[in-house]
């Protein structure tokens, strides 16, 4: 609701004489609260005691921020004129606005004792009952407004909130529609009155309305940013955003459109576009902390990590501690690769909610990274992590338990698409025996542009968008869809549905690729895909599920077509050893730093050059080439390239002798790329799985002999293989080929073991009854 | 509350739109136009854009109306000229197409594009000559006019000067060695001139310079397999599935080389696509393959006893008739009228230059023979089984269809073992590296019998060429069993 101020024309209580109090109160009607503050507070110092100036002053004050000093004004004005509502529906406002909504509440009641007909107290006391999970106390206040003041759109509007909540979805949509027609323009009733025709059953005939609203009047951006929210409703989420992008160019300073819109990209995998209208959705909210937490996510999953860690900084510097903003800011951190933060920030946000979800997950996705953590360690703060996750009882399943019978099998990912994901299980997905297995994919952030979506799609025989999907619509939608095995490809990473998965999608449950940065801890995932390089005999007391070994690596490279050409070993040009490593900061801890110092310490003249995504951020670059300056490794010796586009990536290879894997999180995808550019990985693994995959992928291709059993073994086998640059110079001559005909690339003998593996947890399910 | 006022200004609006064209949003371009219109519908870009949606919608008629309109207000008006050539261009007016790239180069003497409309409208006028001229002069002005090149090279080589067409295209990508459409036209143009040593040349340099996608791929699957180059072609695939995973085309030549499981038949839009690029070359080619199964049936079709008794046979329906060579070779006999059945239009274009059917239809063969009520004495399918793996619905359709003694004349392609001595594929078929099917003799019979009909003649006969060595087949003629 907005506060209008007292002018002459309706209060015969206000100054008539063009004094200071004319003046301000000119100001407050032209929004110019501060300004205003002056000549009210000159007029209060010069006598005027007129209630109209003293309420006028307490409002500019309110919103110049001053909010305690106002509402002491506001009390006094109400208490000098007790007849008079107007001091107390403006101290209920200012109580609202502050958070206060138990005494606003209070407020708002003696409003209305003293005008019953005052319909803004009503409305807002209705709103606040709401709030407070009281809609049918609400409703009835609002039929009693609705019926005093039938021209007022938000008391409709908030009725049909009131009956939204009530499930009475018809009445709730004639009162939206009631609003729209008298504020045809808001947006905010469009949208309700979508809401309300969903739940009503009524999308399609919705859809009607608003296109002819649409045609009728196009210039109106409500019924655009309408539309697209319902197509979006409907799951037409092209079409849904090109309906908001035309809200937006009809509208362009709206923010409600634009936040419709940007959430949508986000969804879609549009995160540049998205970023762009979160960043004019901040820029015009800047007070609002949402604005600011949404463009920060927008800008980590863009890799611009810095500038979202800035900015998250910001907000909570502004509006103190708030759990999501400081998770994100804790995701934030370790991708700067500053471990150690981001683990002390997710365990205060634990500490600040302890029964919360998204904070042990924020643990879960940084622990991992932080030099030391043992795999017990890591099991149980997943353990955690999935002991918080809601369960709500569910009826069984009955999928047919014959062991024989095609089988139909579900990937449950938001990274069905170019991303690490994505290039390590496609072609073992497309190498199912088709006969055998039906894929059912259950699919966020879908991207059918990509060419590896388009893969995925093309060997699904569902293709099911998920994003809308609240987790008991998700199990319910997987459960028609009667999938036999629920494959997790997200962890508890950004699009996580491990709730989901803890009250069942299927009967059994596999977690493979995705945020697989050890056991998911979930009691419910009965098993674990893995090879025995990552898992060998001994290692299964680390994981809660049962490890599920494939005869090869666990996963199966689908290398680029665009991979451009191997050229020859750059040490025989450049005359010195260049050592790289690829993988995001995230992976790169102090530890690291001085085990790569020591190398570049005993080899004189080996450079290093080091490429990721963060790394095109100036300042994090230089914090990176300063630490290892303080090692004793010259700056000029030390090389940080930032983003580039994949195939380009893919070429710096070329610049590389020997990628140095970093531990505790080794390098997964970026270990394949590098041996399918003909440069072997020298690696240390650990006892989490996170640092176990560049051994499966080295061991898979033939090169188990890159693997160093400790980091003094790591330190040397950098030294021996940099000294021998002839054998350097041969393995990447037939490293790309030798690599293609190994098994990580061999996506049909892949395609069989898999099958193999899912038939085979499938007869045990079977066998269990 | 959310009040938003908008902002009424009709060039925003459309230029807008106009942005969403360029990026294919015609979702978001319409309504924006529709609201452009409310404010001032006199505006050329206005108009333009609006065509281009109609353009989309497939509103040709209505974009010209639209276009008509427009220029009787701004009859010089060089880009409404131009687009209406486009559209004109589009429905095959090309007569008018060239008048308004015509009078878009009077209007604008220098615009490359319009000479370049010129040209191509010239070209599919006949004019050959003067659209290579007029195409010399738009790229020598505007030498990065892609469609421009591609179509003046199409003009040369039709004009019978390859080598010329060649070095327009290899002189554009010199110009802009980033264009993957020019490498495709490139390779292209030498696996016509089966150059397929260059065609394969040309295509490693579309991947080296990271800009092949899935044509390009598969066009170097196709080289490579023309030059025996099994795995060469296999990984050309492989890559080319990757970037066109739905493309049916690829799958079905993935298929061939043993990369995917196969399917039961090749996939329609797969022997559409194929005929069609195909068919203003195909009688010609075939001729130089050694092809003779139409005037082999014609020989089994002239010992029909009601032919041989000297009386016309009646009906002929010819299954996947393709440019009309089976209706060519039975012309002499007394038969007719003549239906012809095919997927691909411009085949079917070429048969009715031949002037020698009744009827053409652009139909899948089962799904015809699936709805047909008519009763033939002569179904003939030349060359068109080898589309099909599994042969059990093509013989059950023609069991409904054939009248009581009528015949079914048709050729096969003979499964042959490998040189182990198995038999690829599923033992009764398999789909082989040129993407055609071939079936052992036993399958065949089998699946004749099953469909309630019998061999009235089997003879063994050399269905093509390949590669200097006879391709062997059989060349059946089923009945009725009643009969």
């Amino acid at each position: 609701m907005t506060v209008a101020v007292l002018s002459p024309d309706n209060d015969a209580m206000l100054v008539q004489s063009p004094s200071p109090s004319v003046h301000g109160l000119n100001l407050l009607a032209a929004g110019c609260f501060r300004e205003a503050l002056e000549p009210l507070r000159l007029a209060f110092r010069l006598g005027d005691t007129n209630p109209a100036t003293l309420l006028n002053l307490a409002i500019a004050e309110d919103r110049a921020g001053d909010r305690p000093h106002a509402q002491n004004i506001m009390n006094q004005v109400a208490a000098r004129w007790p007849d008079w509502d107007e001091p107390v529906l403006r101290l209920a406002e200012s109580l609202r606005a502050a958070g206060d909504h138990a005494a606003a509440e209070h407020a708002y009641r003696r409003t209305l004792s003293l005008n019953l007909a005052r319909i803004e107290a009503m409305v807002a006391l209705a709103g606040l009952l709401l709030l407070r999970r009281q809609p049918e106390s609400a409703r009835d206040l609002l039929l009693r407004a609705c019926d005093l003041a039938p021209d007022n759109a938000e008391a409709w509007n908030t009725l049909g909130l009131s009956y939204q909540a009530t499930a009475v979805a018809d009445l709730a949509l004639a009162a939206f529609r009631s609003a729209q027609r008298l504020q045809p323009h808001d947006v905010s009733y469009a949208v309700n009155g979508v809401d309300a025709a969903v739940l009503a059953g009524e999308a399609e005939a919705e859809l009607d309305r608003l296109e002819r609203a649409c045609e009728r009047d196009g210039l109106n951006p409500a019924h655009h940013a309408a539309r697209g929210m319902l197509l979006d409703r409907m799951g037409r989420r092209a079409d849904a955003i090109d309906a908001l992008e035309v809200a937006c160019v009809l509208a362009p300073d709206a923010i409600a459109p634009m936040r419709l819109l940007a959430g949508l990209l986000a969804r879609s995998s549009r995160v540049a576009r998205a970023e762009t209208v979160l960043r004019r959705v901040a820029e015009a909210c800047p007070d609002s902390a949402q604005a600011s937490n949404d463009h920060a996510a927008a800008l980590m999953r863009m890799h611009r990590h810095a500038e979202g860690r800035a900015i998250l900084q910001a907000a909570l510097d502004r509006h103190g501690p708030e759990a999501s903003m400081m998770c994100n800011l804790a995701n934030a951190t370790v991708c700067l690769g500053l471990q150690a933060d981001a683990v002390s920030l997710a365990r205060q946000v634990i500490d600040l909610q302890p029964d919360a979800v998204l904070p042990r997950r924020a643990l879960c996705n940084t622990l991992p990274y932080l030099h030391g953590t043992s795999g017990q360690e890591l099991l149980a703060a997943m353990r955690a992590c999935s002991a918080a996750l809601p369960r709500t009882p569910q009826p069984p399943l009955c999928n047919d338990p014959d062991t024989d019978r095609p089988l139909i099998v579900g990937l449950l990912s938001g990274t069905l698409r170019s991303h690490p994901v994505g290039w390590l299980t496609v072609a073992g997905i497309e190498n199912l025996d088709r006969d055998s297995f039906a894929i059912v994919c259950l699919v966020q952030n879908a991207a059918l542009h990509d060419p590896i979506a388009r893969r995925f799609h093309a060997a699904a025989s569902t293709w099911v968008e998920v994003d809308g999907l609240n987790d008991a619509a998700l199990i319910a939608a997987a459960r028609a869809h009667k999938i036999d095995v629920l494959i997790d490809l997200g962890g508890y990473g950004d699009a996580s549905r491990m709730a989901a998965c803890a009250n069942r999608l299927a009967p059994v449950q596999i977690k493979w690729v995705g945020m697989q940065a050890h056991s998911s801890g979930l009691a419910e995932m009965d098993w674990f895909l893995t090879d025995r390089w990552e898992t060998p005999a001994g290692f299964d007391a680390l994981y809660s599920e049962r490890l599920l070994r494939l005869p090869d690596g666990y996963v199966c490279y689908s290398p680029p077509p665009y991979a451009p050409a191997i050229k020859p070993l750059p040490a025989l040009k450049n005359g010195h050893v260049t050592f790289g490593c690829f993988n995001n900061l995230a992976k790169i801890t102090p530890e690291l730093i001085g085990t790569w110092a020591t190398i570049l310490q005993r080899i004189p003249d080996a450079r290093l050059i080091l490429k990721t995504h963060q790394l095109s951020d100036f300042a994090t670059a230089d914090r990176f080439v300063s630490v290892l300056a303080q090692h004793g490794v010259a700056r000029d010796r030390v090389e940080t390239r930032g983003s580039s586009g994949h195939r380009a990536f893919m070429g710096e290879y070329n610049d590389i002798d020997i990628v140095l894997d970093p531990f505790p999180y080794s390098g997964g995808l970026t270990t394949c790329e590098a041996l399918w550019m003909g440069v072997p990985t020298i690696t240390c693994p650990g006892e989490i799985f996170a640092s176990r995959h560049s051994v499966s992928h080295l061991s898979n291709a033939g090169l188990a002999d890159w693997v160093a059993g400790s980091m003094t073994e790591y330190v040397e086998m950098a030294v021996a293989r940099a000294a021998d640059l002839p054998a350097l110079a041969a393995l990447r001559a037939d490293l790309r080929a030798r690599v293609r005909l190994s098994p990580l690339c061999d996506a049909p003998r892949f395609g069989a073991n898999l099958g193999s593996a899912l038939r085979g947890v499938w007869q045990d399910w079977c066998g269990r009854l | 509350m959310n009040m938003i006022s908008p902002v009424p200004d009709a060039e925003t609006l459309c230029r807008q739109a106009t942005a969403f064209l360029d990026t294919g949003r015609p979702g978001a371009a319409r309504p924006l136009l529709a609201a452009a219109r409310t404010l001032d519908d006199t505006i050329p870009t206005l108009v333009l854009a609006e065509v281009r949606l109609a353009l989309l919608d497939g509103a040709l008629i209505q974009a010209i109306e639209q276009l008509d309109r427009a220029l009787i207000t701004n009859p010089s008006h060089a880009g409404l000229r131009k687009c209406r050539a486009d559209v004109r261009y589009g429905i095959g007016d090309w007569e008018g197409a060239a008048r308004d790239a015509a009078e878009a180069v009077v209007a604008q003497p220098s615009d490359a594009d319009a000479k370049a409309r010129l040209g191509t409208a010239l070209l599919e006028l006949g004019y050959i000559k003067e659209a290579i001229a007029c195409m010399q002069e738009a790229l020598a002005a505007a030498p990065n006019l892609v469609g421009c090149r591609e179509a003046l090279a199409r003009a040369l080589e039709a004009a019978g000067d390859i080598e010329a067409a060649d070095r327009v295209l290899t002189d554009g990508l010199a110009r802009g060695p980033a264009n993957v459409t020019l490498f495709n036209a490139a390779i292209m143009l030498n696996l016509r001139r089966r150059d397929f040593v260059q065609a394969v040349a040309q295509a490693e340099q579309a991947v080296l310079a990271g800009i092949a996608d899935a044509t390009t791929f598969a066009l170097r699957g196709h080289a490579s397999c023309s030059l025996g180059q099994h795995d060469q072609a296999v990984q050309a695939y492989q890559e080319a599935l990757k970037l066109a995973p739905e493309d049916q085309h690829i799958r079905h030549l993935a298929a061939a080389h043993g990369m995917t499981s196969e399917g039961r038949r090749a996939p329609a839009d797969y022997v559409r696509h194929a005929f069609d690029a195909y068919a203003g070359r195909f009688d010609a080619h075939l001729a130089s393959l050694g092809y003779a199964i139409p005037s082999l049936i014609a020989d089994v079709v002239a010992r029909h006893p009601k032919i041989a008794g000297g009386n016309a046979l009646g009906p002929v329906l010819d299954l996947g008739c393709g440019t009309g060579l089976v209706a060519m070779a039975l012309g002499d006999l007394p038969l007719g009228p003549f239906t012809g059945i095919d997927l691909s239009p411009n085949m079917l274009a070429e048969a009715e230059r031949k002037r020698l059917y009744a009827t053409l239809r652009e139909a899948d063969i089962i799904e015809d023979l699936s709805t047909q009520s008519s009763q033939w004495p002569l179904i003939v399918a030349a060359d068109v089984v080898c589309y099909f793996g599994d042969l059990k619905g093509l013989m059950h359709g023609i069991s409904r269809c054939l009248a009581p003694e009528g015949w079914f004349v048709f050729s096969i392609e003979t499964l042959l073992p490998d040189r182990d001595g198995v038999l690829p594929g599923n033992g009764d078929w398999a789909l082989l590296r040129q993407g055609r099917y071939a079936h052992t003799h036993d399958y065949v019979y089998d699946c004749i019998s099953e469909a309630d009909l019998r061999i009235a003649q089997n003879d063994r006969c050399v269905i093509r060429r390949e590669a200097g060595a006879d391709v062997p087949g059989l060349l059946l003629t089923i009945t009725p069993v009643a009969a």
